[in-house]
Order: structure tokens, then sequence, then C-alpha cells
């Protein structure tokens, strides 16, 4: 029987958003759009227009091994051109952001290939071959797994994930990356690590709160879904953790 | 699980002063606007006193505004101040890193140049071997020169150097015993009075444990353990002693009885506040990687203070435990800077781990009928798989919407693991408090991070990854590399040695279950004892009073070297 993921418990619409995130079977609404050079300004590792700087010769030119697994495992475009890995980070704000860090961390590893995810409470970060990072960035800023407002790009200093949000419903980034124009578009003009860019980048508006309370993917009381009220993601847990105590207090079958 | 109510937020009264002006409940403020670090008055201090250093050495020093993330701002948004919890008293972040507070050096001095050594070696050595008589005058007389010597003091030969006692002061030994008859023969000055020092109750069952014995509690000078390390306790001790007995019973300074009192002394009879660690974390007893998280419940005498309330027991064995497991082990033995710091006082700050532990309480009273202020293992509730989850899932679940609904606290604890630690302590406790079984409790803990973490999709760094993750799979588990029960776990136990904010909330764990229970000790009667001598600089039965005071600079530490160096 062939194995079908089933992406997580869970009756809420949080479950379902999750679930539909991770699922790389449905295709994300496309909320924006930025250009390629846009993307390459906000990462901010290599000039727009210059070449991928590399880490070595492309894998065409090298004298690969006889690998079943190389010949099982095709290389990503940026492997194969033997591009440097370089990283995007994220911060999602605890405030009904559209994604959130293991939230991250498990889409992009049921959608992209050739990846390093790292997860902490304050900001995710995915790590791989740069032309491949630049191509899974734009799709993590164009769908709805990006809001303006609700979701940063950040190398450091991540601590607005959890603050209050700031009168103009920006969430609180010490270095002030974006801000928001006359128009209400949000604009960067630092890159991720906090350099100041040649041209500002926008990124659209802020989105309201009914989009982004239904396309949430973070339990919260106040603002959004209580986790209390799904019940069947408790039980869950609950089971899991049962499962696993037993197991390792007595890992035998009775 | 089901959601009780609690009027009582203990919490709000530190947010309001945090946040002054401010409502608690708003989910939106503004920000840069608050004059970045100058808008603490300890960084201002910080930034003048560099600069007089810089130009008395003539080398560059702290310079926050220039080197901070290659000149960027820093203090864009408000420097709270934090309330050390139960306290009143309100400080800066700065005044808890312990190189700025001489209440928390004080702490982890006091235990790491304390052994207990017990007696009954010696005296058998003495009487059966030497047939010298033992009376509880001999022994009078042997304190006294004990405590002459055990600061640096000489007792035999002549033409010896020796310590100025002014540098040394700190430095003494009292002695405790089970033995009604035999305690009041001891001069007071030299007996640590197990009656009048704990409730009825505890005195009894201690004594019951000691028995006729008789223990030496030993603290060698502060400035000896500081300038050397845990290692050295015993062996300081031990020559002191040795030589003590020398002279206390006329003996020949020779003679090979001697080292039956050294051996005795050194390690037969000993009793070290720490193991040691082996080759990768690499230290000698009495450091704080080798301290047992039962042994630490001992050490922190709350539960004698308060004995009615385990949760407040528990929760001063939190603030201890953080300080020295997560700012002074972890973040400095193990690592360094300041990081830590910040994960650590989450844990006694702003009353906020106390009101998720109260409300623990409360819902432990109303639907399991556990009434946590009489603490009586007849009433504590079975440990069952079934308890243990809806105690961590109603405990963890209010920790959850308390952050939600008062965003201002969210902020005060800005990092995940903040709230990791905070939550799954609460739950953590309430699970041991309320069942007397640590392993509960820490099963409790791990439930709570798996819905935490579950919940926010997100928990705390890294290191949870792997710690919090597989917990629930080794926290009943007693086969050998695998489990352990908890009072004999500690920081160097596999799954517990890498990650800060667990170790302080594990040992309140372990503490919490006796405490629940009414127990007068949880692992060690003999230091449950010996620390709670009112003649030790430290107050172990307040720690987290103390630290306070140590931050607003009112603790006076030992370890003194103005009698020998120019004033200032």
């Amino acid at each position: 029987m062939a194995y079908k993921p089933q992406y997580g418990p869970g009756t809420s619409v949080v479950a379902e958003n999750r679930r539909r995130q991770m699922n790389p079977d449905i295709e994300l609404e496309k909320v924006r759009d930025v250009t390629d050079e846009d993307v390459v300004l906000i990462l901010g590792h290599r000039a727009p227009g210059s070449a991928y700087p590399t880490a070595h010769p492309p894998l065409a030119e090298q004298q690969e091994p006889d690998c079943p697994i190389r010949k099982i495992v095709e290389a990503t475009p940026g492997a194969k051109a033997g591009d440097r890995v370089r990283y995007i980070q994220f911060v999602d704000s605890m405030y009904n952001g559209p994604s959130q860090p293991y939230q991250r961390t498990y889409t992009e590893c049921y959608r992209f290939r050739g990846i390093d995810p790292g997860t902490l409470s304050g900001r995710q970060i995915v790590e791989c071959r740069e032309r491949d990072l630049e191509g899974y960035a734009k799709w993590l800023i164009e769908t709805e797994m990006f809001e303006p407002a609700l979701t940063s790009i950040r190398g450091a200093t991540v601590h607005g994930h959890s603050l209050r949000l700031a009168e103009d419903g920006l969430m609180f980034d010490m270095l002030q990356r974006c801000v928001v124009g006359d128009e209400g578009v949000v604009t960067y003009v630092k890159d991720q690590i906090g350099e100041p860019l040649d041209r500002a980048v926008s990124l659209g508006k802020p989105l309201d709160d009914t989009w982004v309370k239904a396309h949430t993917t973070i339990f919260h009381s106040l603002v959004g879904s209580s986790y209390r009220d799904d019940e069947e993601y408790i039980e869950y847990i609950v089971r899991i953790h049962s499962l696993r105590t037993k197991y390792g207090f007595m890992p035998v079958e009775e | 699980m089901a959601k009780i109510e609690r009027s009582q937020k203990l919490f709000l009264d530190a947010l309001k002063e945090k946040f002054e002006g401010q409502d608690p409940e708003s989910v939106k403020t503004t920000f840069y606007n608050f004059g970045g670090l100058k808008q603490s008055p300890r960084k201002r201090e910080f930034m003048k006193a560099a600069r007089g250093i810089e130009m008395e050495r003539g080398i560059s020093m702290y310079d926050p505004e220039h080197c901070h993330l290659g000149g960027l701002p820093m203090g864009q948004r408000q420097l709270m101040t934090y309330e050390v919890s139960t306290t009143g008293v309100f400080v800066e972040g700065d005044d808890l890193h312990f190189v700025n507070n001489a209440a928390m050096q004080q702490f982890w001095d006091d235990i790491r140049r304390t052994v207990v050594v017990g007696m009954d070696l010696a005296h058998a050595t003495l009487q059966k071997r030497l047939g010298k008589e033992v009376t509880p005058e001999t022994i009078n007389e042997y304190l006294h020169i004990l405590n002459h010597a055990m600061p640096g003091a000489a007792v035999v030969q002549e033409h010896m150097v020796e310590t100025h006692p002014g540098l040394v002061d700190d430095c003494y030994c009292k002695v405790f015993t089970g033995d009604d008859a035999m305690a009041d023969d001891i001069e007071p000055q030299f007996l640590i009075n197990i009656d009048k020092l704990f409730p009825a109750e505890q005195a009894e069952a201690l004594k019951a444990q000691v028995g006729k014995s008789m223990y030496q509690a030993i603290h060698i000078p502060t400035i000896v353990s500081r300038t050397c390390d845990g290692g050295t306790t015993s062996r300081w001790s031990a020559m002191q002693i040795g030589m003590s007995f020398i002279a206390a019973y006329r003996m020949c300074a020779g003679e090979a009885a001697v080292a039956d009192l050294s051996f005795a002394a050194k390690h037969a009879g000993v009793s070290q506040m720490a193991s040691i660690l082996p080759a990768r974390r690499a230290r000698g007893p009495n450091e704080p990687g080798g301290i047992k998280f039962g042994v630490f419940s001992d050490i922190i005498q709350a539960n004698r203070k308060y004995p009615n309330d385990p949760a407040r027991a528990s929760l001063e064995v939190v603030g201890a435990g953080t300080m020295l497991f997560d700012q002074i082990w972890l973040g400095s033995y193990m690592s360094g800077g300041v990081g830590f710091t910040q994960y650590a006082t989450a844990a006694y700050t702003d009353n906020i781990l106390d009101e998720y532990t109260y409300y623990g309480m409360d819902y432990l009273k109303d639907k399991y009928g556990f009434d946590y202020s009489n603490p009586d293992p007849a009433t504590t509730v079975a440990p069952t798989q079934d308890v243990v989850n809806d105690l961590a899932t109603e405990v963890n679940l209010n920790a959850m919407e308390q952050y939600e609904g008062y965003p201002t606290m969210m902020e005060d604890h800005f990092g995940g693991s903040q709230r990791a630690g905070v939550m799954a302590a609460a739950c953590g406790l309430t699970c041991s408090i309320g069942t007397g079984n640590s392993n509960a409790g820490l099963n409790g803990w791990y439930l709570s991070m798996l819905m935490h973490k579950e919940g926010w999709s997100r928990l705390g760094f890294f290191g949870y990854d792997l710690q919090d993750q597989c917990g629930s799979a080794n926290s009943l588990s007693m086969e050998p590399d695998r489990g352990l029960m908890g009072e004999l776990r500690g920081p160097n136990y596999p799954n517990y040695a890498m990650n800060v904010g667990h170790q302080g909330e594990y040992a309140a764990i372990v503490g919490g279950a006796h405490y629940g229970r009414g127990d007068a000790f949880c692992f060690d009667p003999l230091i449950k004892i010996c620390f709670a001598d009112p003649s030790l600089k430290f107050d172990f039965a307040e720690p987290r009073r103390e630290f306070a005071k140590g931050a607003i600079r009112e603790f006076k530490p030992a370890g003194e070297r103005s009698l020998i160096i120019p004033a200032r």
C-alpha cells in the first residue's frame, strides 16, 4: 500500500490551512507579483545581474563517482551548476501570520528539493543552492505563505514575532527593514541582513483582518482560532505523547 | 481538561509597572521612540564607566552604540525592568546577570565550598584503634580547634603561614545529629539545631534518618574555592580536619592512624554536593554539572519555611536552579556571554510562572480534590498517564491563553525558549506536586512541549528539537542508558546536558514531588540539614529574595579582598 501523507489532524481552519500549505498537490493562491530582481535585492546575496558565485565546478565537468544514489536522485539546478549555499530567513508574527516556523519547515520539506531548513521560535531559515533558493524565495513571497505586515524577511534581530504590532499594523523590526508608504504599500528599504537597498522593493498592501484570520496557521485565542476548541488536534497530541511514553518505558508489544 | 476560573492574575501588577500607562491586553503599541539604549539607567551607567576605564587603560571597551550589529540601534522598543517574583523588587535585566549580582555569586560559592563529613568513622578510629576517649567535651574542643584551623590556621607545627581572618570570615564548621541528648551537649555555636530550624514533623523525620550519627557541615572559605575549584573543598576540609584531630586528641602527627582519619574525611565519610563529570564536560566534584536534582532540591530550603505551600517552595527551586544551571553552569562553564540570563530570568521574574503554577494548584483542587496547602502523601493523586495528560493539557492550554490574552506578557517573554520553559515548568510542577512523583512531573513537562509546539508551530531554539521532542519516551524509563528516577537525574543526564531553560525547572519538578507530599527531604537528609544553617552567607530558604537584594546591591557577600588591596 502506497504511503499517503495525512499532514496533520484537526477540524479548525488553522488545521486545514496547515494541511493546505503542506500538501504539494494543492496550488496555493498567488497573492502578489515580485520580479526576480526584487527577490535578489531582498536576499542580498549577490548583485542583480551578476553571475552566481560557485563553490565547485559544474557537476558535468567533474569526475562523478559511479554512485547508485546519484543515479536515483537528480541534482537540483543549483547543485548541477555548483552554486554556493545561501539562505532566506523568515520571521512570522504570532498575530495571525499566514505561516509559522515549523509549518514553513514542513511545507518546504514537502514542496522543495535540496534544502536544509532550521526552525526556531522566532525565525525559520532555509538554506540551499543559490539559484534554487531564488526560485523558492519567489514562491514563498508571492503566495499566501506571505503577508507584508505579518511576515518579514530578516537575517538577524527577529524578536518582532512575539511583540505587539506597531500602530501601522507592521510587526516590530529593530532595523525597520520595511516601511509603510503613502499608499499603504509595504516597501523594503533594506535587504534581509539590514543593508540599505539602492532601490526600494514594494511587496503590496497588508491584507485585511478577515484574510489573515482565514489564512493563518497559528492558533490564537484572542485574535484568531482557539487551540482549545480544536479537540481533535489536542486528542492527537495527547495520544502521540502517551504512546511515546509507553514505548519508552516498556519498549515491547504487550 | 476543563478550564477553571481564576480571577487573580499574579502577573498583572508587574505588567502594569513595566508597561506603565499601557493597556496590557492591547495588541498594538508604538515603537522606535524610546531613545535607544539611553532609556536604561544601567546602560547609561555602563557606558559612563567604560569611558573611564578606556581612559585609564588605553584599550577600548563597552561601546554598544558602535558595536551592536555593526552600529545598528538597540533599544528601539522598551527595555523593560523585571520584578523578581514575589519580592515586589523591580530590577534592570542587567542586574540579574551573575557577574553583576553578588547574591548569585554567593549562592554558588556557598554550595561549592560545602561538604558534609561524617564523624563516626573518625570516632571509631580514635576509640578502638588509639584508645582515646571521645566525649561531648572532646568533641566541643575539637570543633573549637577545627573552626580555628578550617579558615587556614596552623594547629600543629610552629612558624607556619596563616590566612587573615578578615578574608575568610565565612569559613566555619558546625555539626548535627539525630541524638537529642548528644545535641544538648554540643555548644550551641557549633550545633545546627534541627528542632529549631525545621517544622516539628520534618525535624522528627530528619532526626530519624540521621540517628545517633554525627556529621560536620563544612564550609571552606569562599576565596579558596574561587581561587581553586569545587574539587578543592573536600581536600582543604580533610587536611584541616586531620590536623584538628591530631591537635584535639593529642595524636602523633606521623602515626598511621592519621591516614585513616584522612581517608574518612576525604573519601569514606564525605558527602560532596556534586559528583565528578566525564571527560567531555570534565570537572571535579562540587561543580554545578554534577548536582543531582534531588540534592539540589534539598539544598533549597523553601519547603522548610513554607511547608504548606509546595508551589512556592518549588518556585524558589526554579529561581535558584535556573540561575545556577542556566546562567552559571550552561551559560558560563559550558558556554559564554549573556544570552543564558535572558532565558533563565523568565522563570523567576514578573510572577508569570507563579501564576501558571497556582492555576495548576487550583485545578488540582477543583478537579481532583487535592488540597495543595495541606501536603500529605495520603492525599496525592495516583500518577496515571491519564492524570498526567489531563493536568498538563489544562495547565498548558491555560498558559498559552494567558500569553495570548495579555500581549504585553507575550512581549515580556519575547523568546520562545522562555515561554516553553515557563509553560512546561508549570505543567511539570502541577503533575509532580499533585502526584508526589517526580517522573510523572517530567512526563507532564514533555506533553507541554509537544502541545506548545503544535499550537504555535514554534518552540524554543534548535536544542528543543532534540530534548523536548523525544523526552516523552525517556521520562518514565528506569532502564540504564534510557532513564532514571528524577531524583537521580541531573544536569549531566544525557538528554538534559545541552539545553538552557530546563535543568532548574527539572530540579524543581523533582523537589515538588516531595513538597507535595510534605516530605522533610527529597534525596539526602544530611544536605537538607546542612543548608538550613542560618550562619551561611546566603539564605537558601529565600533564593529569589536574595537575588533581588543582590540586584539592588544590598547583599553582602564573602570573599572580600579590600583588606589586601589598595583603597580605591
